[in-house]
């Protein structure tokens, strides 16, 4: 067996998993896509674009989803920053692993169950009870955008703080020193050394949390009630229940497509603002 | 690096002992939980001198460092800087600059920016034109012109080096702090650089303070020397003092290396103590001050202060040569006494040559002169 055969040996499993599990589907449903609805739903070969005419159909899903998904990337960031920086820089080394393990511990019960609590915070005996009590009376909250973006921040949190909390911890501390010994104040060697410094991480956090809340449709089902709805919502509806597996395709592909020239457009501004350096990548 | 002519180069010793202490330690003590990093350290450092502390680690050393550039505040006493008490001031407001031990060199910045960035934080703001020509300057000192827009980890150690010298040189710090700076370096390097970093130091006459191990670069580099030891200064003086005065066994064992013989004092005439090994050899040295008869003291005698010869000598030992070490310039010789074990001596290639040379288990004679050897206190 030569070397280049030993090679192509060993990349084939992954490349097998490839084919089945990524370019199959992706086919399929751009081959459904052109298709029609059978007369009892499913999928009936076909030519025609007008699924994709018909996309304006479903604008809210789309509109909803391209404003919270990165609404809710930028809240969760801005949250999960001093988060991670209190947890990297600041805390004693000992206390360290138990304040990370805090951290993960809503992931040890289901999204599910987590967002059932926050219909019940949200909801009419929660939290707008409470303000009622201050004076604060006829605030709305659940079944609201504002609801779907608690979710939403409320569940990805964890995703966002751990790229940024793994940036900074790696940061040389000395780094801080030299810019302190330097003449520099901390805010100035926050914005000049620290933050330069861990974008590599906030850029992986919200890549990976932008991607996720694209195709997310869990949180707006619940705490949106069906009056803020996701992409992901749309195709719940479109396979499951409408069984229009044509159109339901078209909507799946074009959110693909959004999605990949976003990411790419992404990371060309990350790759710029980066321009030059070796010593960290995004991902 | 720029020359300078060599009545210019020895100014800054000379008049270091008249001119105003730049920095001084005052009593000045750290403890960090339960350990005393730094015990009452007293020291003045006049402007224009090249200072290290020299001592293994954990001696307090680059504690007494990082309380100069404020990383540490003392715990009592008073750290001063130009006269003033600067215990609670923070780094980034105090007339210092360090070099750190792995330079500590901003990796998202290129060379310039590196050492255009204490420039940058100067209030009132310093123009674009002004850190451009300070930074030239500063890059033509140690030698990296064209270098400007280099990334630093594309640059070798040598290099980085460099660039972290520039990059605290280029404020024109009243002192320069350099913890460990050569260590990372190999040897060859380490020795290019304590050259350049002397001739810098008498270029420009910044205050450099330095922090080492390494009794070596301590010697060739400073005026002075600063020997540490369990967080306190045992001894400083320049490296000559240090290397033929030391006033303790721990200062000569650093400083040097050196034969330790212990034994109590019998007797001290006109200078020169006679001390009894256990054994009861008599051995003589010259007494050093507040040792009297009776008291338990340590002989050091430095391996090139000992003759050795195949005829016997009054007043010499007889041993047995056990090891000859070539070392190119000096031959290293490990003779073997009955009493005293294993003695060290050093002797120049010049003087040996030819059948002066000495075979592995040739019988010899080792003396020495008692005023080149010293009466110590055994700690």
């Amino acid at each position: 067996m030569t070397r280049s055969e030993r090679n192509w040996l060993l990349v084939a499993p992954a490349a097998a998993w490839f084919v089945v599990m990524l370019v199959l589907p992706l086919s399929v449903i751009f081959v459904f896509s052109f298709g029609e609805r059978g007369p009892a739903g499913g999928y009936v070969p076909a030519f025609t674009l007008e699924q994709y005419a018909n996309l304006p159909a479903r604008f809210t899903a789309f509109k909803n989803t391209m404003i919270l998904a990165p609404v809710g990337t930028i809240a969760a960031m801005l949250i999960a920053y001093p988060l991670a920086y209190q947890l990297a820089v600041r805390t004693d080394p000992k206390w360290k692993t138990i304040l990370l393990v805090l951290v993960i511990v809503p992931f040890w019960t289901s999204i599910l169950i987590r967002s059932y609590a926050w219909i019940f915070i949200l909801g009419g005996r929660g939290l707008p009870a409470l303000l009622e009590m201050v004076g604060i009376e006829g605030v709305r909250l659940i079944y609201t955008p504002f609801a779907v973006l608690i979710g939403i921040i409320y569940g990805y949190l964890p995703l966002m703080v751990f790229p940024i909390y793994v940036s900074l911890d790696r940061l040389d501390k000395r780094l801080l020193e030299a810019s302190a010994d330097l003449g520099a104040k901390p805010l100035r060697t926050f914005l000049t050394v620290t933050l330069p410094l861990s974008i590599p991480g906030v850029a992986t956090g919200c890549m990976l949390v932008f991607i996720l809340l694209m195709g997310e449709f869990l949180i707006p089902a619940l705490l949106g009630g069906g009056k803020v709805f996701f992409v992901g919502n749309a195709l719940v509806d479109l396979f499951l229940q409408s069984r229009n597996w044509a159109f339901g395709s078209a909507v799946a592909f074009t959110l693909i497509v959004i999605m990949l020239v976003t990411v790419t457009v992404y990371m060309r501004v990350i790759a710029r603002l980066q321009s030059g350096r070796d010593d960290v990548s995004i991902m | 690096m720029a020359h300078i002519p060599v009545d210019l180069q020895y100014t800054a010793n000379k008049q270091s002992d008249s001119r105003p202490p730049i920095a001084a330690l005052r009593n000045v003590s750290k403890v960090f939980g339960s350990v005393i990093a730094a015990d009452a350290l007293n020291l003045s450092i006049a402007q224009g001198e090249f200072l290290s502390f020299l001592g293994p680690s954990g001696c307090g050393k680059t504690t007494a460092l990082r309380m100069l550039a404020g990383f540490e505040a003392p715990t009592s006493g008073d750290v001063l800087i130009d006269g003033q008490a600067v215990n609670d001031l923070e780094p980034y407001r105090r007339p210092v600059n360090m070099v750190f031990q792995s330079y500590a060199l901003f990796p998202h910045l290129n060379v310039s920016d590196n050492i255009g960035y204490g420039l940058r934080q100067r209030r009132p703001r310093l123009s674009r034109g002004e850190i451009a020509g300070k930074v030239g300057r500063a890059l033509e000192i140690v030698r990296l012109t064209g270098f400007e827009s280099r990334r630093v980890w594309e640059m070798s150690g040598g290099q980085q080096q460099r660039v972290a010298l520039a990059r605290a040189i280029v404020n024109e710090p009243k002192l320069l702090l350099l913890d460990e700076p050569l260590a990372a370096l190999d040897r060859k390097l380490r020795k290019e650089m304590q050259i350049e970093l002397q001739d810098l130091q008498r270029q420009i006459g910044i205050t450099f303070v330095l922090v080492t191990h390494d009794q070596e670069e301590a010697l060739s580099l400073s005026d002075r020397i600063c020997v540490m030891r369990g967080g306190r200064i045992v001894q400083t003086g320049s490296p000559q003092d240090l290397y033929d005065q030391p006033k303790s066994r721990y200062v000569a064992d650093f400083v040097g290396t050196s034969n330790f013989f212990d034994g109590t004092i019998d007797a001290v005439v006109d200078g020169i103590a006679t001390l009894a090994t256990r054994s009861g050899l008599r051995l003589q040295g010259a007494a050093t001050a507040g040792l009297s008869v009776g008291a338990a003291v340590c002989l050091s005698v430095r391996p090139e202060q000992i003759r050795m010869s195949r005829d016997a000598v009054p007043g010499g030992l007889a041993c047995t040569v056990h090891n000859r070490i070539f070392l190119g310039e000096h031959t290293e010789y490990l003779v073997q006494h009955p009493a005293l074990g294993t003695v060290n001596v050093l002797t120049p290639r010049l003087i040996e040559s030819g059948d002066m040379s000495f075979q592995t288990g040739e019988q010899v004679h080792i003396n020495w002169n008692p005023g080149r050897a010293l009466v110590l206190s055994p700690d």
